[in-house]
């Protein structure tokens, strides 16, 4: 084991009770040295029963990317339930095995799995061997109707930015909003946007408007970059009819970002918009800084 | 299951009005109830009349499958989406796990179930296994019926038995002939849907006894008050078994308000509509007194909406008295 999964295995450690650990690191390791699929099911479903410590109240969040040996990409450990973590750390065990064995193997977990495994199993992603074959599996996650599930790969998750081709992202970023996620937690969102993307938000904005529903403020700044006439006439419309400071920040945000003539046009004649343009205490503070 | 015929109000006995009221602060664990052929609605109400958590066994679905994938979707349901449902509603949801009677008359498919069920009964918030037993008291049942006892006994795990509605004294006490014979503490058995045929034989052997209180056709609520009286509190407790029958999801705490008007002390009204059914299945190691009062998280982590029940931790309400739906 190298020092960085070796530092993987400690910071969970320190949660754990020592002789826990110690138990469970002989389950793993009777695990690596025959790899059988019920086995590994055994010690996954088990992991709230031996690791009693896995206080149930306990949340947890390392500092920065986390990064574990192999893994293709890092892990962002955000307000983790500890039985989360310390399953997480039994999938980075699992051996790199032929890909159709390692597959299944782990897809049979997804199979079995409960609202707190599911969500394991999905944190869990960007860790997974043979990264390009999760994409599908992603994509379902992104289906389900649990909150907690759906949350483990929209939000804080290196994963689907990386694999998903435009569609699926769409479908993932569209998802999140009419979900309410987190949005500005969504790694990859400035990267991966995309003029598509921009109509489809653009489109449920009107939907939104007609509905008299509120429009989430960070939708604006995704639509920024490919403003037309269609998007700055409701957004000159809702500058009028609604009264949230966040929201006329937003869209200002979004008019003075934007290569749109209108939209610049209207900063302009409006000048005491641009008192609106401070980012601070805004979910899009470091947009302009975000390069994932 | 109920079945439904045509009553005359009057010999339903006398009407008492519903007044939640009367059990405002008390807290209710309805230990028996099967919420996936529930609505939102229901949910809302039970909160509302302070049902904190409840216990859904694995039963059959009104008609027979006919595959082992609907078995394991079933079971897949129980401690996914209705776990997620439930906790939008501050209700905890455990389950019990097991091969119903019913089913377990087909023996091909039984088997297959019958190998699919340890890779469920280890799962978190899993608190036994159920609810199995007799119904038409065949021979297949009996098979499945001691091996799921093995597998509990395995397990660590408490046991939910359904007793028949056909011959139910002797089925009951066969049940529990049984459940001894494979080595099984009482302690660790709640027989349930019990009458006032069967709870004298069922406490003194000292299993618990679970009263199912649903119309027609099992336990109204005014015998069970009676039943408290004479027997006491201990080792009884009161579920609804609500399912896709005519049935009352609010069965506990309206049973439980009817003990108060009826002068039933307030320590006995919790220990058999919360304590008893908590102590019992506590037994799983799965469920403890702290996880009940931890406030289900509608927060952050478990929100869910847009499309759907919860946003930002409020629930919001359907206006029942209004033709505007916005």
């Amino acid at each position: 084991m190298n020092d960085v999964n070796a530092s993987f295995a400690n910071q969970v450690a320190s949660y754990v009770a020592d002789g826990e650990w110690k138990a469970l690191r002989d389950q793993v390791g009777h695990f690596i040295a025959d790899p059988q699929p019920n086995t590994l099911a055994r010690i996954f479903t088990a992991i709230p029963r031996t690791v009693k410590s896995a206080g149930k109240a306990e949340f947890i969040t390392l500092d920065g990317p986390t990064h574990t040996e192999t893994a293709p990409l890092p892990l962002v450990v955000k307000d983790w339930p500890l039985v989360r973590l310390v399953r997480v750390w039994v999938l980075t065990r699992v051996p790199a095995l032929e890909q159709p064995s390692y597959l299944s193997l782990i897809e049979r977990l997804f199979s079995y799995g409960d609202v707190e495994e599911l969500a394991a199993l999905y944190a869990a992603l960007p860790i997974y061997h043979y990264p390009a074959a999760w994409q599908l599996r992603c994509m379902e996650g992104i289906r389900s109707n649990m909150a907690p599930v759906r949350q483990a790969i929209i939000v804080n998750n290196h994963y689907p930015s990386q694999f998903l081709d435009e569609g699926a992202w769409n479908q993932l970023v569209l998802k999140a909003f009419f979900t309410d996620e987190d949005i500005p937690n969504i790694i990859g969102l400035k990267r991966r946007n995309n003029l598509r993307l921009a109509q489809a938000l653009v489109d449920y904005a009107y939907e939104l408007h007609a509905a008299k529903r509120n429009i989430n403020p960070m939708l604006w700044i995704l639509a920024a970059p490919y403003l037309d006439d269609r998007a700055h006439q409701l957004m000159v419309q809702i500058l009028q009819e609604d009264m949230a400071l966040l929201t006329h920040k937003a869209i200002v945000y979004a008019f003075r970002q934007s290569n749109f003539g209108p939209a610049a046009d209207f900063i302009t004649r409006n000048s005491e918009l641009t008192d609106l343009l401070d980012t601070a205490g805004t979910p899009w503070d470091d947009w302009l800084d975000q390069t994932n | 299951m109920c079945n439904y015929n045509e009553r005359d109000r009057a010999s339903m006995g006398q009407r008492v009005a519903l007044e939640l009221d009367l059990v405002k602060g008390l807290r209710f664990f309805d230990p028996h109830i099967h919420m996936v052929s529930r609505t939102t609605d229901d949910y809302q109400a039970m909160a509302d009349a302070g049902v904190i958590a409840v216990i859904e066994p694995a039963f059959w679905v009104g008609q027979p499958r006919t595959g082992i994938d609907t078995f394991r979707d079933y079971y897949s349901s129980l401690i996914g989406w209705e776990r997620f449902r439930a906790s939008q509603f501050g209700i905890k949801h455990f389950c019990t796990i097991g091969l119903n009677s019913r089913e377990a008359n087909n023996e091909a498919l039984a088997e297959q179930v019958m190998e699919l069920l340890p890779f469920f009964i280890y799962k978190e918030g899993v608190v036994g296994v159920g609810e199995i037993g007799f119904d038409d008291q065949t021979a297949a049942e009996e098979k499945y019926y001691r091996l799921q006892l093995e597998l509990a006994k395995e397990a660590g795990l408490p046991v939910q038995v359904h007793t028949p509605h056909r011959d139910k004294t002797k089925g009951t006490s066969r049940s529990m002939d049984i459940a001894l014979e494979h080595g099984l503490d009482p302690g660790m058995v709640i027989i349930d849907h019990n009458t006032e045929e069967t709870v004298k034989e069922v406490l003194d052997r000292g299993f618990w006894a679970a009263f199912t209180i649903y119309p027609f056709t099992k336990m109204g609520n005014e015998r069970m008050v009676e039943l408290v009286r004479q027997y006491g509190p201990e080792r009884i407790m009161v579920n609804s078994a609500a399912d896709w029958g005519i049935s009352d999801p609010l069965a506990v705490p309206k049973t439980a308000a009817l003990m108060v008007k009826s002068g039933i002390p307030k320590e006995t009204i919790e220990q058999v509509c919360y304590q008893n059914a908590l102590a019992a299945f506590s037994q799983s190691g799965q469920l403890d007194e702290a996880l009940l009062d931890e406030k289900t998280s509608i927060d952050q982590g478990k929100k869910f909406a847009g499309n759907s029940i919860l946003r930002g931790g409020q629930q919001p309400r359907r206006d029942t008295d209004s033709i505007i739906i916005s």
